[in-house]
């Protein structure tokens, strides 16, 4: 079902009164469709080439777009030719009818004049998902990107040559709030409200996907290649060929499919923020040698399973939402806590020493204070893992001092440190830090160790 | 002339009873409205002009304005005689009661068909101006629409008016009620603009590592300077929501973002800011922030000290292509910058400015800058703010 009419009449009088509207009529079809869909926002812009059959002198346009999510003050139209003699000098929104524009058109040539159309709409969206497939040993993943595009908009968009926009758009105001005004530009003085409705879903989406996906199988075995290049701070996708999405329908496309990503098992351990247990980090590098690189990774929802067998069985790990990855950056994907690795710190001792005190007041006004902790990493994993483990201590006066079998420590801000191990599989790892913390008038005398 | 426009009515009376309002007896020459002037470059109000031709006796003339359904300013009436000004006299305006009208006295030497110009404030009428700029691939200039919107809900039909602004192009259009036109007014090609990243301490998360899958976006903006060297600079460009697109290179465009520009006088810049950038990634800590030189009172307690900061920031670019990043840094208070890596304009007491050049990214990696920022405050009082 189609339930947008785009309706465009030319009418060649001079003058139309509003109330009567319909004169010599010619209604041209669209030829060439593209949209081009963002994520960051509800937003499409749309860019229709049609080819209107003008008459020298002024000529009136029509255009209407009932029950669809198209934003009245983005309509541009731009003649493709001659468009030194052709002046497309106003756009007039009439009284008392809604979703519809005049176009005064002074032409200097008659004939069929080609012209774009461009707008924004609403209710066209797009988002990444991704599937991951570690190998049986962890080492490698096979990383494939798929995007799933959704047409909610109202109009069906036949043949559509689709382009996907990653990026952080900056908007005024909601597009769909935008298209539901009852004038283009408000009233003056109008206090516009904010309306945050969004359209109706509706459910044949779901089906949609999935009959879509048969029909694409049966049709293309090939999958479409999508060409993607940087432009400005957003990267473009432009989708082999023309997509048709009816209204209400969605379409999963790959994206792309690399093999052999290098991963490493990363776990963290930080009370603050992940209370007492070990949280499993899944981390590769968006760069060449990872065979990826190529563009940044838009943020979406990785599923990761694992191969546990010759047959192609799978175990599911888990899954993580990852943000925006630009090119060469690192990718930590959080697969949430395990129970596989553990870190355990104990408090071994505690000390206090080098008071000091006030004389007036009869009160102590400084001490130092020296605390040892031994800490446990055990990996049970047959797969070596790299852990790291971060401790804070609430106060910038302090030094450290380490015994263990462990590496180097880095300091991460005023008041963090963090130990990097890695171990082998099977395998316990055991350090002492002992840190001391300066109190009071002590930390007067501080004097950092580092 | 359209019914509605018969909400103005201008009559010349004959006859005048005493006093009531009501019962005024107005003989209805209706002149019809001539040139009509809509002037739009005041953008809290709208003045029309318009010229009327009246019958005028010798004597002493009473001419009647009242007009329903409109919102008019009666104090921003006025009567401008175009013909014989030294021979007819605007003696006095008197309001009837309880009308939304008034009564001009005018005397006249002789009889005349005197053409006159009435102008009044009219509400409910405004414009909005809308830009809209299309960047050229490699981001150094745009070309430059500027719009103006017309919104009619006053009540009146407008058959025929000069509409205008104090630049630009001015029409010669009719606008009914209720009605809202877009007009190209103005064109301006090849306007220089400048790319810029900004990271203002104060506004942005320090350290992405912190925000649980969420990226920090650089904000990006474009700026244009209204001078000749933009080719434009004749006039202030006025305020309005500006959106911004970008060729890209292959017949198409995509949209950039939208912002609100305020008005923009000659020789000054506005920025207008497009989107975020996620490939610029800063990621700021502090790395030690200590007290020193402690006083103290009686009590013991510290009543003064100074402090000894250290800040650094890793700026990495993973963008294909250069790019410069103005670094926003705040400093409360009295201070005395230590050491510092970089170098930084002082753009208030407590605002220190880094321009960071920021080189495109290789096949190593992002291109990678640090900032190590060694500073003191001095005698800071603890519980009192500085600003």
């Amino acid at each position: 079902m189609k339930y947008t009419i785009f309706t465009l009449l030319i009418a060649t009088t001079l003058i139309i009164p509003a109330e009567a509207k319909i004169d010599l009529v010619t209604l041209p079809t669209r030829d060439t469709v593209q949209l081009t869909i963002y994520n960051s926002a509800d937003l499409t812009l749309a860019r229709e080439s049609r080819a209107l059959t003008l008459k020298e002198g002024d000529n009136k346009l029509q255009f209407s777009w009932e029950n669809t999510l198209i934003d009245p003050t983005s309509l541009e139209m731009v003649p493709r030719a001659n468009a030194d003699r052709i002046d497309i000098a106003a756009l007039t929104y009439p009284p008392r009818v809604k979703n519809l524009g005049l176009w005064n058109i002074e032409s200097g040539v008659s004939g069929k004049v080609p012209v774009e159309i461009t707008y924004l709409t609403s209710g066209l969206s797009w988002r990444a998902f991704y599937m991951g497939t570690l190998t049986e040993d962890e080492k490698t993943m096979r990383l494939q990107g798929y995007v799933r595009v959704t047409n909610n908009s109202g109009e069906d968009y036949e043949n559509a040559q689709t382009r996907l926009i990653v990026g952080k758009i900056h908007l005024l105001d909601q597009i769909a709030e935008l298209a539901r005004r009852q004038y283009p530009y408000g009233r003056p003085g109008e206090i516009r409200p904010m309306d945050a409705a969004r359209p109706a879903s509706r459910r044949a989406g779901v089906a949609g996907e999935m009959m879509m996906m048969k029909s694409a199988m049966a049709k293309a075995p090939a999958p479409k290649e999508i060409k993607k290049e940087g432009l400005s701070e957003y990267f473009l996708y432009t989708i082999e060929g023309t997509e048709t999405i009816p209204n209400g329908w969605s379409k999963r496309l790959p994206s792309f499919d690399v093999d052999e990503v290098e991963v490493v098992n990363l776990y963290k351990f930080e009370q603050e923020r992940y209370g007492n247990s070990v949280v499993r980090f899944l981390s590769f590098k968006n760069d060449e040698k990872h065979n990826l690189g190529e563009t940044p990774i838009p943020g979406g929802l990785l599923k990761v399973y694992r191969s546990v067998d010759d047959r192609q069985h799978l175990s599911y790990t888990g899954q993580s939402s990852f943000k925006y990855i630009p090119v060469n950056e690192d990718v930590e994907l959080n697969l949430g806590s395990v129970a596989d690795v553990v870190v355990e710190p104990k408090l071994m001792e505690v000390e206090t020493d080098n008071y000091q005190f006030d004389q007036r007041r009869n009160d102590i006004s400084g001490w130092d204070e020296f605390r040892t902790y031994a800490v446990e990493v055990k990996n049970t994993r047959d797969i070596p893992v790299k852990i790291e483990i971060k401790r804070n201590f609430n106060t910038t006066y302090w030094n450290l001092k380490k015994t263990g079998d462990y590496g180097e420590y880095e300091k991460v801000d005023q008041n963090t440190v963090k130990f990097t191990l890695t171990l082998k599989p099977r395998s316990t790892s055991k350090f002492e830090y002992e840190i001391t913390t300066y109190h009071g008038t002590r930390q007067e005398s501080y004097r950092s160790s580092r | 002339m359209t019914s509605r426009s018969k909400n103005l009515i201008l009559a010349i009376l004959v006859l005048m009873t005493a006093g009531a309002a009501q019962a005024r007896i107005k003989l209805v020459a209706l002149p019809e409205r001539a040139a009509t002037v809509i002037r739009l470059d005041n953008p809290n109000s709208t003045l029309i002009e318009e010229e009327r031709v009246l019958t005028l006796q010798q004597g002493l003339n009473k001419v009647d304005f009242s007009w329903k359904g409109v919102s008019i300013d009666a104090d921003s009436i006025r009567l401008t005689v175009l013909d014989h000004p030294e021979n007819v006299t605007l003696l006095n305006v008197s309001y009837p009661p309880n009308e939304a009208a008034l009564v001009w006295e005018i005397a006249c030497e002789s009889n005349y068909a005197e053409t006159v110009r009435i102008s009044y404030l009219l509400s409910n009428i405004d414009r909005l101006i809308t830009y809209k700029a299309i960047a050229d691939k490699t981001e150094t200039k745009v070309d430059l629409k500027s719009f103006l919107i017309m919104r009619n809900f006053s009540g009146e039909d407008f058959d025929e008016a000069h509409i205008l602004l104090d630049y630009g192009q001015a029409f010669d259009q009719g606008i009914a009620h209720e009605e809202t036109k877009q007009m190209l007014f103005l064109k301006a090609p090849d306007v220089p603009i400048t790319k810029i990243w900004t990271f203002d301490a104060a506004k942005l998360p320090w350290d992405p590592e912190q925000l649980e899958n969420r990226n920090v976006g650089i904000p990006v903006s474009y700026r244009i300077v209204n001078d000749k060297k933009s080719g434009l600079g004749d006039f202030a460009l006025w305020g309005g929501k500006a959106r911004l697109f970008q060729d890209d290179g292959s017949e198409s465009t995509i949209f950039l973002g939208e912002d609100v520009t305020k008005q923009v006088p000659v020789g000054e810049k506005t920025e207008l800011y497009i989107g975020d950038s996620r490939d610029i990634v800063v990621t700021q800590r502090k790395m030690s922030d200590r007290q020193t030189n402690i006083r103290r009172n009686r009590a013991n307690q510290i009543i003064l000290h100074d402090t000894d900061e250290l800040i650094t920031a890793k700026i990495e670019n993973f963008k294909d292509s250069p790019a410069v990043l103005t670094m926003i840094q705040h400093i409360p208070g009295q201070w005395e910058m230590k050491d510092c890596n970089l170098k930084y304009k002082r753009k208030d007491a407590s605002t220190l400015e880094f321009e960071i050049k920021l080189p495109a990214r290789t096949d190593k990696g992002p291109a990678v800058v640090n900032l190590k920022m060694h500073y003191s405050r001095i005698n800071v009082r603890p519980g009192r703010v500085m600003r």
